[in-house]
């Protein structure tokens, strides 16, 4: 970090600027020096300096008055004054200006390498700082881009997302699988005062009742076999900032009462642990389940469920925002051209008409998962209906006449299966939903396939 | 002296290994013995052959009778003036000696130049052959300076910065691997092209 660190020092004595420089560039740094605030003011106007050592006593603009200039300029850079003749109400004046330190000439070995460690650490955790936020910026604009939406109930979707983001309620999402609940939860996050805190999503329905107890509470060394070593739970890391519990619906009841004393208490106990650990964290959660007929037949608590879903966000499948379709597939279009390097314009109105009439069980993540694999086998500059003929258009709704929402998930499975000789992972992959998501599918609908084991 | 095991930076074995590529040169009265350690890590740690002049004048020149003290700078300016005599100058004096912005300096060096100074004033201690040792480290800081190294941030790296004397005492007799490689490199590019 220090060769790369630029140090300006103005002083008017030259003696001081070529011992100070002296010791500088020994130290690594790269020195730049001014005999007056006009003479650093003219350097300024090209070049940025990370740290500034600036002379009190100066003829014409005093040290003070630079610190305010380069305050104004270059707010991030660190000054730290210097002065042969120190006064306690010089030192508060700087300070007040916005100086990191004051230094009294000549100053003593111990001092000057101290006082560069500090800022050279506060310097690092500032830089640090700003990649971090950068790099959540850049995530907020994904998340937004991703969530593009042209249809009014996919707008409404946002206009509560606006209102609620900001608030501590939680907030319960449904929707079916592939519609982007999670996309949805962290675009509240980002939009809540704890966007800056962490982002901790959980899939319930991906664990067991006692791995996923683990997960969110953490555990002590010891608490079970296996336990070698303490380990934080997920409700802990999510300390000021946010839980997202995926697939609620799946959560046991003795989990959900866990769940909610956490909740309602702000704390908990580690597996095995009897110190109470607090958290402060805002619960999301999402599930593609209707809740209430759970809770009716006793398999969902009342209490949580209450809990949990003082506001609800209902995410419309995309096939009932087909206006949606082309945006979000000129988008993917663009994001697997960039990854790919190939030479694609866009979709030809035949590929449009043939994405828009598509019924799409797999939502947004189908269609995602549809354009990536035309992108891949596409030749030519435009992706037409030869690159989407794996959408099987003779079973398209639209040609077919009006048939139940069953019996085209069923129809489309089925060919999807068929295209992937039976392989369940893959068909899964191709209709972009979770392998166990095609699996209940499948249990539900009571198909089977050859990938099957007897 | 504690430690004297070298890596030895420049094997000389050629004819060049008997002329001398630095000078120390004693400011006033200073222990001769100090002066033949400094001489001895030099030539056992970076290969570089010392030879020791006789003493010349306290450096009143440089005295600043407002801080009671003397100018490093002033010093290094009149050794690098020096007519004659090897490639580069290391005087060693027991003198309080400064730099403007600094309350006072172990030792003082213009990087990548000719001269360099060791101050035996503050390093002062009942076990002489403490006193010897931190000279040493002080000749070769300086001299790492001398020769183009800047300082190092590797724990237990002679080009570390010592303030005090706790740090200077917790250092090794040694370069790390980085900067005894650099100063290889250094050494043997300056003194084929003097």
């Amino acid at each position: 970090m220090k060769a790369s660190t630029n140090i300006m020092v103005v002083d008017d004595e030259k003696t001081i600027c070529e011992a100070l420089m002296a010791w500088f560039v020994k130290d690594g740094y790269r020195v730049e020096t001014a005999l007056s605030g006009a003479d650093a003011l003219d350097i300024l106007e090209n070049r940025r300096f990370d740290i500034f050592l600036v002379d009190i006593k100066m003829p014409g603009m005093d040290g003070i008055e630079l610190l305010s200039r380069i305050k104004a300029q270059q707010p991030d850079a660190a000054v730290i004054m210097m002065t042969a003749h120190g006064s306690i109400q010089t030192a508060v004046e700087a300070m007040k200006g916005g100086a990191v330190d004051y230094l009294c000439k000549p100053f003593d070995p111990d001092a000057l390498s101290l006082l560069m460690e500090r800022v050279m650490a506060h310097k690092s955790l500032e830089k640090e700082n700003s990649v971090l936020k950068e790099r959540l910026l850049e995530e907020q604009a994904g998340a937004a881009e991703v969530c593009i939406v042209h249809s009014d109930a996919m707008r409404k979707v946002f206009e509560v997302v606006e209102e609620v983001g900001p608030s501590m309620a939680p907030v319960l999402i449904t929707g079916e699988t592939g519609v982007g609940k999670d996309l949805v939860a962290r675009a509240l996050h980002l939009k809540s005062d704890r966007a800056f805190g962490p982002f901790v999503a959980v899939n319930c329905g991906a664990l067991s009742e006692s791995i996923l107890e683990s997960e969110l509470f953490g555990h002590e060394k010891g608490a079970f076999t296996g336990a070698v070593k303490t380990r934080r739970g997920r409700l802990e890391m999510a300390d000021n900032g946010t839980l997202f519990l995926d697939e609620i619906g799946e959560i046991s009841l003795k989990v959900q009462v866990s769940l909610l004393r956490a909740l309602e208490e702000k704390q908990f106990l580690r597996l095995g642990g009897s110190e109470p650990v607090y958290s402060d964290f805002r619960l999301i959660s999402a599930t593609h389940r209707d809740l209430l007929p759970l809770v009716k037949e006793g398999r969902f608590r009342e209490d949580f469920f209450y809990r949990t879903h003082v506001i609800t966000l209902h995410i419309p499948a995309l096939r009932e925002r087909p206006e949606d379709i082309p945006p979000l597939a000129d988008y993917f279009l663009k994001r697997y051209v960039e990854e790919t390097g190939k030479c694609l314009e866009g979709f030809t109105g035949k590929a449009i008409g043939l994405l828009s009439s598509y019924a799409w069980p797999g939502n947004v993540r189908e269609l995602r998962n549809v354009i990536e694999r035309a992108v891949v086998i596409s030749k030519g500059r435009m992706i037409g209906a030869e690159e989407l003929k794996f959408l099987n258009p003779g079973e398209m709704p639209l040609e077919q006449g009006p048939r139940t929402l069953e019996e085209m998930e069923i129809d489309h499975i089925l060919s999807t299966l068929e295209l992937c000789n039976g392989n369940i992972s893959r068909a899964a992959k191709n209709l972009g939903i979770d392998r166990s998501t095609l699996t209940r599918k499948l249990k539900r609908h009571r198909m089977s396939t050859c990938d099957e084991k007897p | 002296m504690r430690n004297l095991k070298p890596a030895n930076l420049l094997n000389n074995t050629g004819p060049e290994a008997i002329s001398a590529h630095l000078d120390i040169i004693p400011l006033g009265k200073v222990d001769p013995l100090a002066l033949s350690v400094v001489a001895a890590n030099l030539k056992s740690i970076m290969g570089i052959n010392a030879r020791i002049l006789p003493p010349r004048p306290d450096p009143l020149y440089a005295f600043m009778p407002m801080r009671n003290q003397y100018d490093a700078g002033k010093i290094l300016l009149h050794l690098a003036d020096i007519k004659d005599g090897a490639r580069f100058r290391l005087g060693v004096a027991h003198l309080d000696i400064f730099t403007p912005i600094l309350t006072f300096v172990f030792g003082e060096s213009q990087l990548g130049g000719n001269a360099a100074i060791v101050s035996l004033f503050r390093i002062h201690d009942p076990d002489p052959a403490l006193i010897y040792e931190r000279a040493a480290k002080i000749a070769l800081h300086e001299i790492g300076h001398l020769i183009g190294i800047v300082h190092c941030r590797t724990p237990d790296c002679l080009m570390g910065f010592s303030s005090n004397l706790e740090r200077l005492d917790g250092l090794p007799l040694r370069f790390c691997s980085a900067c005894e490689y650099e100063a290889s490199c250094c050494l043997s590019r300056l003194l084929k092209n003097p």
